[in-house]
């Protein structure tokens, strides 16, 4: 069944519709989720929370705009933004409970990977540390395999925008790397 | 002409792997690579970086696909306008395999009417004679018929 098709039946109210599109599309969201908030409890409730907003506005959905890759990860960047914000927000109001959880689940996270991989946990702190406009960039376009276009699309910026964006994030990874 | 801050950016924008340069530019970059030592290490800079990407580990979200099918999701309900819509163009299901058929029934019928409105295709009515038609039911109304002899 094409996109088109199942998302006429998730219209309908066809959970087994839903269900081959959770299936087919989870993998590439939770990867983008988790490469945004680096740590797995927050990147299960943005896939949760981007599959339920597929669900309640799956008749929104323009596929001669978007294509349900795009669309789904546009839902799932500004669920990541929101996301960040709150947690900014948390933070500067001194709520240090959520964020020493949040840090320590990353730990865990870390720590049952595999030491040898030193250099990739670096890399990784880095890209946590890259803004989120650059991050989302650099992830869209090298690890979800979007083109320029398309990614410019899902953050709402234009092409050249996010050209600079991932040049600015390649250029702060580089150094990191230089340094490791 | 290729230079070296147009070389960052192709690198930037296309990636280190020289197989997805616009073809245009693969020769004239091949050219600058072999004249600079600078642009050579800023090409390799960018190979060890998309390496490492690659290499990034993947997290394991075992459970997280059978708790995303499986969350409660809320029920549809539709509007009853959307409801009378659907039974009148029905997108999917048994009536639209009937009304396909039916809608292409009616179509020459209503082509037919649509026709026939506009054009008389040579039969002319003149409007003195439905004058006339009603002036003989008049008449008929009138008729003495208890003369017949039945």
């Amino acid at each position: 069944m094409t996109d088109e098709e199942l998302m006429r039946a998730v219209c309908n109210g066809d959970q087994s519709a839903y269900q081959a599109i959770v299936r087919q599309h989870l993998k590439s969201i939770s990867h983008y989720a988790y490469r945004m908030l680096g740590n797995k409890k927050d990147t299960e409730d943005i896939c949760q929370e981007t599959f339920l907003k597929l669900w309640v506005n799956a008749a929104k959905w323009q596929p001669e705009k978007a294509k349900l890759s795009t669309w789904l990860h546009t839902i799932a960047r500004n669920l990541c933004v929101d996301y960040l914000r709150r947690h900014a927000r948390t933070l500067t109001l001194a709520n240090l409970e959520s964020e020493t959880e949040a840090k320590l689940q990353h730990q865990v996270d870390l720590v049952e990977r595999d030491t040898a991989h030193d250099q990739s946990t670096q890399l990784e702190q880095a890209i946590l540390a890259l803004p989120e406009n650059q991050r989302s960039a650099l992830m869209l376009c090298h690890f979800s395999g979007f083109s320029n276009k398309e990614a410019a699309a899902i953050m709402n910026v234009s092409v050249k925008a996010l050209e600079s964006a991932i040049a600015r994030a390649k250029r702060t990874l580089r150094k990191t790397l230089s340094k490791i | 002409m290729m230079n070296f801050d147009k070389f960052e950016k192709l690198l930037n924008v296309h990636g280190a792997d020289s197989r997805s340069w616009p073809s245009e530019l693969r020769r004239s970059c091949t050219e600058l690579l072999d004249s600079s030592r600078q642009v050579r290490a800023l090409l390799a800079s960018h190979q060890l970086l998309e390496k490492r990407l690659n290499q990034l580990p993947v997290p394991e979200l075992a459970s997280l696909e059978a708790t995303v099918m499986h969350q409660p999701l809320p029920a549809r309900s539709l509007s009853p306008m959307d409801r009378l819509l659907d039974w009148l163009a029905p997108t999917e299901g048994f009536t639209l395999r009937l009304w396909r058929p039916t809608i292409a029934a009616c179509l020459p019928l209503v082509f037919g009417i649509v026709l026939g409105n506009y054009y008389s295709f040579g039969v002319m009515v003149e409007p003195s004679e439905l004058e006339f038609w009603e002036d003989e039911l008049a008449m008929l109304s009138l008729d003495d018929y208890s003369e017949n002899n039945f």
